[in-house]
């Protein structure tokens, strides 16, 4: 097997029953039920090898929490193929259960009424992690993520973050050689985003695990994925280096600058395009290549009270490549993964 | 796989501590069956009925609460719920199937309920007087077998029941039919011999008898010798036969599985 991960052409379409509202909606429904098919994810084929981490981004809805279902086995793809680890998800083998975990940010599989170390012990008993592993896992895992106080305290009782500590740690008892995150810093606070961040890089370097990432918040993916996949209503849109999209779509960088008197807006735009100008600020995209020589020209020839250099807001490279916006990406998509 | 059930009966038994209050409440459903003894009572008071004098009824509807509280099931619920809101998605990820975690569930419950009953029900037959049961190791063993039996059957059947909601959202509804077919056809509502004799034949051969009323005649010595014998083996082939129903279904259910929800 050439990768670790192998989705080839992989697509999953639901069928979903419609029904109109009201009762003589229901009463419709209930004689002749209308179907639609919903295709999540469609041709969508990538390839991942062992330690990497990738970011998976798309806005809601697009197939990334599908695809992380087929990976894990919980979907059946309705055509393409799939392999992780050698093995077919779908299939379920124990083998296979035993090296991934599926962590999401939404769901958990803590036991609800019962402090966290329960799930522990049952989960060190079904995965058959040796008694001594386990001691040193979990202490691992306490040093990474300061479980202490938390393991003996009912889950309901547990804050939001206190629980997603718990649910990570609890997925990775057995000591997964991939790792599936969808959402796992989902309302959470920054301080506590950047802790689980931290953990989630600390543990790939540590155990050279492979991570899919999926999250809203581009801190995370930029933090940690040198890679991301970007699908859209189950297409994929891109795949390939993180820097070298940005610096596709955003070939410039941000010149902030703050002015006595009013600029001069037409003497402004030789040295890049003005983005906006607002009174005594104005924000200037100069081409990166020529960044600091445009600075220095500027300075030189126009009064400037305060100036600045930002990088692009990734967030609005990314809202941009979703809108559409961005073309021929996908046709980089093997170009830019060399880069 | 010894360990792995130890481990899940322990989480299990937490529960079943943590939701105590739920259990006595369970047991209420037993009325049920008292009221049906005092029917039966009321009845048997001009002199026994198809065999059956008072005190027969009493060990009868006793032995009755102990196999039915034994033989319960209720994991088509959980397993409906689990289904149709996405919450089996992390019972499909462990190693292990997830029935086992209902099997498990289910015998905690029991430890639980029965330790509330069986004081009840020894007192109960012990001050009736004329109440007789077949004693005999021979008998015991048999009736053991039966009841694991009838466990296995009902909580089969229910956990089929359980798995439709792979494709219906109304799966639950038909758990009530299961449980309605075992009070009527599986001797709460009466013993299978105040049936019409014309039918009883045909109740010989149906699951229903082999979840309640088989254990019950064993008890009380009235299936002995060959129709013990044919008792059992048809009891453990519709085991067999909901076994293998099970596996088929739940090979499909996970096929058309939406895992919905986040």
């Amino acid at each position: 097997m050439a990768h670790q991960i192998e989705v080839d052409r992989l697509s999953k379409h639901y069928q979903v029953h419609e029904k109109e509202p009201g009762l003589m909606g229901s009463l419709r429904a209930f004689f002749a039920r209308k179907y639609r098919v919903v295709k999540a994810v469609e041709g969508v084929s990538f390839n991942i090898d062992a330690g990497e981490m990738v970011g998976f981004l798309g806005p809601n809805g697009a197939g990334k929490t599908t695809t992380l279902k087929v990976l894990s086995g919980l979907l059946y793809p309705t055509s393409g193929r799939v392999n992780v680890l050698g093995f077919i998800p779908h299939q379920r083998q124990n083998e296979y259960l035993k090296q991934f975990t599926l962590v999401m940010g939404q769901k958990q599989q803590l036991m609800w009424d019962l402090p966290p170390m329960e799930t522990f012990l049952v989960n060190r008993a079904i995965y058959e992690v040796p008694k001594g592993d386990f001691a040193a896992i979990l202490k691992e895992l306490d040093d990474l993520l300061e479980l202490g106080p938390l393991l003996k305290k009912q889950v309901r009782k547990l804050s939001l973050g206190e629980r997603m500590k718990c649910e990570l740690a609890a997925a990775l008892l057995h000591r997964p050689k991939v790792l599936f995150l969808d959402e796992p810093t989902i309302g959470l606070d920054v301080t506590m985003q950047a802790r689980i961040r931290d953990f989630i890089a600390e543990y790939n370097r540590r155990h050279g695990a492979t991570v899919i990432l999926t999250s809203h918040y581009m801190a995370d993916v930029t933090a940690l994925c040198e890679r991301i996949i970007v699908i859209d209503r189950g297409r994929l849109l891109y795949d390939g280096n993180f820097r070298a999209l940005i610096e596709r779509v955003a070939p410039y960088k941000v010149l902030k600058l703050q002015f006595e008197r009013p600029p001069d807006l037409a003497a402004l735009a030789q040295f890049g395009t003005v983005a906006r100008a607002d009174g005594l600020t104005a924000v200037l995209h100069v081409p990166r290549a020529h960044a600091t020589d445009m600075a220095a020209r500027l300075l030189s020839q126009v009064e400037v009270d305060d100036i600045n250099f930002e990088e692009p807001a990734v967030e609005d490279i990314i809202r941009q490549v979703f809108a559409g916006q961005v073309d021929g990406l996908l046709s980089e998509t093997g170009m830019a993964r060399a880069s | 796989m010894l360990r792995k059930y130890l481990a899940l009966m322990r989480l299990n038994w937490g529960l079943s501590l943590e939701y105590r209050a739920e259990g006595v409440i369970w047991l209420m459903t037993n009325l049920f069956s008292v009221i049906m003894l005092l029917v039966w009572l009321s009845i048997s008071q001009a002199g026994p009925v198809n065999g059956f004098s008072a005190a027969d009824f009493v060990a009868y509807y006793m032995v009755g609460l102990i196999v039915r509280q034994l033989t319960a099931a209720w994991s088509s619920w959980e397993l409906s719920f689990a289904i149709s809101e996405g919450r089996l998605s992390p019972q499909l990820l462990r190693p292990i199937h997830p029935i086992h975690h209902e099997i498990t569930a289910n015998w905690s419950e029991k430890i639980m309920r029965l330790t509330i009953l069986l004081p009840i029900v020894a007192a109960v037959l012990a001050l009736t007087p004329g109440v007789w049961l077949e004693l005999t190791p021979a008998a015991l063993f048999a009736f053991a077998l039966s009841v694991v039996g009838a466990w296995a059957i009902y909580f089969l059947a229910d956990y089929c029941v359980g798995i439709l909601a792979f494709w219906t959202t109304q799966a639950t509804a038909f758990s009530n039919i299961l449980f309605g077919l075992k009070i009527v056809l599986g001797g709460i509502l009466a013993p299978i011999q105040m049936f019409p004799p014309a039918i009883q034949p045909f109740l010989e051969w149906l699951p229903f008898k082999y979840m309640l009323a088989f254990s019950n005649e064993i008890a009380l010595g009235q299936a002995t010798g060959e129709r013990l014998l044919f008792g059992l083996a048809v009891q453990w082939a519709w085991v067999l036969a909901l076994w293998l129903l099970m596996q088929l279904l739940w090979r499909l259910g996970v096929r058309s599985y939406g895992a919905v929800g986040a």
